[in-house]
């Protein structure tokens, strides 16, 4: 009888009555629901792996399936509808996805609606968009079908920046592609007339080459160079010389004096014109990627907003906008709702999953007067909550608004290299024009003056310049990707060899995040094994992280564990439940007080991170489980390596001093300062670098997000928040903080690189510009010469990816 | 000899103009706004489409 209570071993399916198949093996039975499962058992235990059935994990964070009861409206989501080519369309926003399987089931179950004529998941976005005929379904019943299989769907509107911002690259990528193609076509016109102007060629052909290169050169220039024409022109317009002058200025005079030699006679530089304009636009569309990739991450972070919220009005319940909500309203939230304002719980308790908020990985019980943040997820209970600001002011918005403001913000470098050309395009122009100028009155033809002083321009065009790092830091990035370690830009590996100052996150980044079972405390009545198996057993339906914790304790010691029935979990508190006909309570301290536990130790709560869940049976205290947090075990390794290279090491946490000072000690961390709010460590970094050191702040959660932004290079480890990831600058795809010490390295030999380039480049301008101007270097010379070096450093550059960084 | 090269360089930006159709056709259809999506698609694996198995049996 027993033994039928308990799921199918196989699918974990109720086994119904009548229904069970036994199989013995060893000293345990275990049941199946069918013959089918048996099979499938034998099948997979027969071939040595029965192991699966111990590493399989059933349980799911977050939310039940079905968890929204609120249900889905047609006359709410009609809004959201508008026509496609055939039949309506709908964006949805679905939450919940993680991998390419959800992208596939989600594709699966929605396409397989009759009615649906197609859908299409995004994978980077997690957006669908779902086309159906109006006439066989609604998108109600989309929606509910989502909903059916686990995922949270939320209409989704673009706005109209988002909206703009893409158009943009669509436009870029037309200008790109056109100019890739076209140079590709003039590149073979002009190894011809580089073989004709060494060899010799026919005057007609030669002319006919020409005639071609200007054909298709002429689209290059004014239609894919548009974008920086218009720049440029207002460059001019405000008197504020940019790179973004001197390559129009080098693409149209070289252009220019193309068009001229075509007619007059002469050597034509079109590919110079082509090119510029070619290497420029991919440059623009690899930057707008990555300005996307973050943009992201902050849409993500409202999107977890609700759309809608129902607030009561009167005794009534109507459905708002959140953008509606003013301080003071109540609203209701139930169970699988996310949070759509920051307020208080008026009414009512639950466990509410803040993840996505604040990085904190446990769920948190509430009661009546605590706060809730906008954004995380209600678990458990419904809840009326009287909001306390409005939507646009929430702590998520403000986190949002924060990690925009850091991204605008100008990089240095960038400073740096628009003084330079503010200097180096002038200086250019007028070396030019002298040298014009010198050689005219000095009795040279026009023609020949000109060609004099185009080469000056062409040698001077920062080719190599504008090479020597893009392409080392591309090669860098590109080693380091290989690693698992990615760069969210090359300024961040510039930044990141000259870090002075590493500050760690505590929790989720010296430490694992997931609380492990570590010390057994049982009374003499009890053997430590009988008691985890009941604990386990009464935790066996939790989706705690303490539960799940000793659950995998029981299994990776075998200690087998039947469900416990009658489990019945409070929230903040416990469990309790009965495991063979007996009474047990799982939980804390003082809610063994309150169930009148007997014989409880009234031992404080345990220090630096430890918890501690007392079990009771049959009303009698039998034990404590104590519980910690484990460090990485790499943590230790990266904190040597940054003592050793001179880098100084710090770690802020929002815990206790004393619990800050212990962890930094274990790790070789230099020092520990605890009790910091989120803010508190954003300003902890901003004056580090005030004194004028470089801060690379290595974190996990969202409430690192300030900090991460205000540190020169953030890092985020990956275990944390989507939104974490894509806010820093610095991502390690693996959590193995080893993988930092890679990057740190990679980057101090990239900038080595980008030195050894740019020292090669300014020595090239340096002797080619002077031999330019006294004109023994005509055009072609100088445009040989500029490949040259161009070839130069990015053979230089490309060493990098070689040298693999152990 | 002058005129078959010209000929032939008539041919190559024909079949240059003819790529770049397809590249601006694809921009249009979206091919390029999820790249990491259809990398996963080519392991899934779907059962064949049935009017075709009875095409292939009939």
């Amino acid at each position: 009888m027993k033994q039928a209570l308990s799921p199918c071993f196989h699918c974990g399916a109720d086994i119904p009555p009548g229904g069970l198949v036994e199989e013995r093996s060893g000293d345990t039975t275990v049941g199946f629901c069918c013959r089918g499962c048996h099979g499938a058992y034998l099948l997979i235990s027969g071939a040595g792996l029965a192991d699966f059935y111990r590493r399989r994990e059933w349980q799911e964070s977050g939310l039940a399936p079905q968890a929204f009861q609120g249900g889905y409206h047609d006359s709410y989501l009609a809004r959201f509808v508008y026509p496609a080519d055939s039949g309506s369309a709908i964006d949805i926003i679905i939450d919940g996805i993680r991998c390419a399987s959800c992208v596939w089931l989600n594709e699966k179950i929605i396409a397989s609606l009759p009615g649906v004529l197609d859908a299409r998941v995004n994978y980077a976005t997690g957006r669908a968009r779902v086309i159906f005929d109006p006439e066989l379904t609604s998108p109600a019943a989309i929606f509910t079908r989502i909903d059916r299989v686990g995922y949270a769907p939320r209409p989704y509107t673009e706005s109209a920046a988002k909206e703009v911002n893409r158009r943009e690259q669509k436009d870029l990528l037309y200008r790109f592609g056109t100019a890739i193609f076209l140079t590709m076509q003039l590149m073979a016109y002009s190894f011809a007339l580089y073989a004709g102007y060494f060899q010799g060629i026919d005057a007609v052909m030669k002319g006919y080459l020409q005639l071609f290169s200007l054909l298709v050169t002429t689209p290059v220039v004014f239609y894919c160079g548009w974008p920086f024409l218009s720049g440029a022109w207002r460059a001019m317009v405000n008197r504020a010389p940019s790179m973004e002058l001197l390559i129009s200025i080098g693409a149209l005079s070289s252009y220019a004096y193309s068009v001229y030699a075509t007619f007059a006679g002469g050597e034509v530089y079109f590919e110079t014109a082509a090119m510029i304009v070619t290497l420029i636009l991919a440059g623009r569309l690899l930057e707008n990627a990555a300005k996307r990739q973050a943009a992201g991450g902050v849409e993500r972070l409202l999107g977890l907003c609700p759309q809608q919220a129902q607030r009561f009005c009167g005794d009534d319940l109507e459905r708002v906008d959140p953008a509606e909500l003013r301080p003071g309203d109540l609203i209701l939230v139930s169970p699988g709702e996310r949070f759509p304002a920051d307020g208080r719980i008026e009414e009512g308790s639950t466990d509410i999953d803040e993840s996505a908020a604040t990085g904190e990985a446990l769920p948190l019980f509430k009661r009546a007067g605590d706060a809730v943040i906008a954004g995380s997820s209600n678990l458990t209970g419904a809840v009326r909550v009287r909001c306390e600001r409005e939507v646009s002011d929430s702590f998520i918005a403000r986190v949002a608004r924060l990690v925009e403001e850091a991204q605008s913000r100008r990089a240095p470098i960038q400073g740096v290299a628009d003084r330079v050309s503010a200097f180096f395009v002038p200086t250019v122009l007028v070396t030019s024009l002298a040298t014009f100028c010198w050689h005219y009155l000095a009795g040279t033809p026009f023609g020949e003056s000109l060609m004099i002083a185009l080469a000056v321009v062409v040698i001077a065009c920062p080719c190599a310049l504008g090479l020597a790092t893009p392409t080392a830091i591309l090669a860098g990035t590109g080693a380091a990707a290989s690693m698992g370690v990615i760069f969210k830009g090359g300024d961040i590996l510039e930044r990141l060899s000259r870090v002075r100052v590493a500050v760690f996150d505590k929790t989720g980044t010296l430490t694992c995040g997931r609380p492990i079972l570590f010390d057994i405390q049982a009374e003499p009545e009890i053997t430590p094994r009988e008691m985890i198996a009941i604990a386990a057993s009464v935790e066996r339906g939790s989706l705690h992280p303490l539960a799940k914790a000793i659950r995998d304790y029981a299994d990776a010691h075998g200690i087998v564990h039947p469900a416990g029935t009658e489990l019945k979990a409070v929230p903040g508190g416990g469990v309790t439940g009965r495991v063979n006909g007996e009474e047990v309570a799982l939980g804390s301290v003082s809610f063994m007080e309150r169930l009148g536990v007997a014989g409880v130790p009234r031992a404080g709560e345990p220090a630096d991170g430890r918890m501690a869940v007392c079990v009771a049976r049959q009303g009698r205290y039998c034990g404590t489980l104590i519980l910690k947090d484990r460090m990485r075990d790499d943590a230790p390794c990266l904190a040597s390596y940054f003592n050793r290279s001179g880098v100084l090491t710090l770690l802020l946490t929002g815990d206790l001093q004393g619990s800050a000072e212990k962890v930094a000690a274990a790790a070789g961390i230099g020092m520990g300062i605890g009790g910091l709010s989120p803010a508190d460590k954003a300003a902890q970094i901003n004056r580090l670098r005030r004194e004028g050191a470089t801060v690379l702040m290595v974190g996990d959660g969202i409430n690192d997000a300030p900090a991460l932004s205000a540190a020169d290079v953030g890092c985020a480890v990956a275990g944390g928040t989507d939104i974490a990831i894509e806010t820093s600058d610095l991502v390690l795809a693996k959590p193995d903080l080893v993988r930092l010490q890679k990057a740190h390295l990679i980057a101090l030999r990239t900038m080595a690189v980008v030195k050894q380039n740019l020292v090669w480049a300014f020595l090239y301008n340096a002797i080619g510009i002077p031999l330019a101007m006294t004109g023994r270097l005509t055009p072609v010379y100088a445009a040989a010469a500029m490949a040259l070096s161009s070839v130069c450093v990015v053979g230089n550059s490309l060493r990098l990816m070689r040298r693999t960084c152990d | 000899m002058t005129s078959s090269l010209i000929a032939l360089m008539f041919l190559s930006l024909f079949l240059g103009f003819g790529c770049w159709l397809v590249f601006l056709w694809a921009v249009r259809k979206g091919e390029f706004s999820d790249i990491e999506r259809p990398k996963h698609r080519m392991l899934e694996e779907d059962e064949p489409d049935k009017p075709k198995d009875k095409g292939a049996g009939g």
